[in-house]
């Protein structure tokens, strides 16, 4: 499913998989345990329990207690709110469980989608990286995000 | 020729680091000064050192790493790297240190960071050269909008250290816009 994903040109450009990935090298990701360093897990509807995306909570910084977030929500499973609910659920498991102050983010500038469910999840624009990424021609910005802990919103 | 040398500022040329560099790194890193307002904690030992400039003794894109000496007498004063390279987005991330607390002051940090810069655009053919300071850290901040970096973002409370949060601030620079007097 995450090789199939990886085909979506949304994915390709918002997620900077630039590659196409072998199903080969996949495997390993989805197969990872997650740990403090990199806690990568499925997004999965509470229902069907159906695999509807990929979120990834990275630190590099223990003493700093901060975290950095990676979201795939699959091209088919878009606008229902699976993104927004990921985004909570990932940040209230990084400052509940993992005992995080902080956790940021990048987003490509023309990710509206993305930066509309960011904000409202509680994350606040802290900063624009001037042309840092090369896609399909041209030099996007990136939209740096942070929150803080206490700055989670639960609501809308 | 007349070619200005890609190495060379006007008071401080960048060379390859070599194994006798490893003691005098040694010393700084362990003084809490010079690493103030560096991201490292912790004391390191000779063979870390050691360790560090034998795998950072090879150049290349990947390994832009350099011992930053004076020109007139090609005394060890300090470092400067572009590392994280991304030759899709042709983008690195600097870093600087001037470890020799007698050329804190008489523009060897400026000049440093206009070498380092200008070889990254010059001869890495970068597009955007980016650092992380401490927004503490006034001095530094000083030296990189001197040369041209203009400040992108504040990351809130990103570092721990000294018992307490610290924000850290994002500065970038783009081909053009680096200010070399």
């Amino acid at each position: 499913m995450l090789h199939a994903w990886a085909q979506d040109p949304d994915t390709i450009r918002f997620n900077e998989s630039r590659y196409p990935p072998s199903l080969q090298a996949m495997r390993p990701r989805a197969e990872l345990h997650p740990t403090y360093d990199h806690a990568r897990l499925a997004v999965v509807d509470r229902e069907s329990g159906a695999l509807v995306g990929d979120v990834a909570l990275h630190t590099m910084d223990p003493e700093s207690r901060s975290g950095f977030i990676g979201l795939l929500i699959g091209p088919e499973h878009r606008g229902r709110g699976y993104g927004t609910d990921a985004t909570r659920a990932i940040c209230r498991f990084g400052f509940d469980m993992m005992n995080l102050n902080r956790v940021e983010l990048d987003v490509i500038a023309s990710n509206e989608r993305a930066l509309h469910v960011y904000a409202k999840a509680g994350f606040r624009v802290e900063g624009r990286r001037r042309a840092c990424y090369y896609h399909a021609g041209a030099y996007e910005d990136f939209i740096m995000m942070g929150m803080l802990r206490g700055e989670l919103t639960e609501e809308g | 020729m007349g070619l200005d040398s890609p190495f060379e500022g006007r008071l401080i040329r960048l060379r390859a680091r070599e194994p006798e560099d490893a003691p005098l790194l040694h010393a700084w890193f362990n003084d809490a000064s010079v690493t103030e307002h560096l991201s490292m904690r912790y004391p390191l030992s000779h063979e870390q050192e050691e360790r560090f400039v034998s795998g950072a003794s090879v150049t290349g894109y990947f390994a832009a790493n350099f011992a930053v000496v004076t020109r007139d007498d090609g005394r060890l004063i300090g470092g400067a790297e572009l590392r994280d390279v991304s030759p899709e987005n042709r983008t690195a991330i600097l870093g600087i240190t001037i470890g020799d607390k007698a050329c804190w002051d008489g523009g060897y940090g400026t000049d440093t960071m206009r070498t380092i810069c200008r070889f990254g655009f010059e001869m890495m053919n970068l597009n955007r050269i980016e650092l992380d300071v401490f927004a503490e850290n006034a001095r530094a901040r000083r030296v990189y909008e001197k040369v041209g970096f203009r400040e992108e973002g504040v990351r809130r409370q990103a570092v721990y250290k000294y018992g307490r949060y610290q924000d850290v601030v994002v500065m970038g620079l783009l081909a053009g816009e680096l200010a070399l007097d």
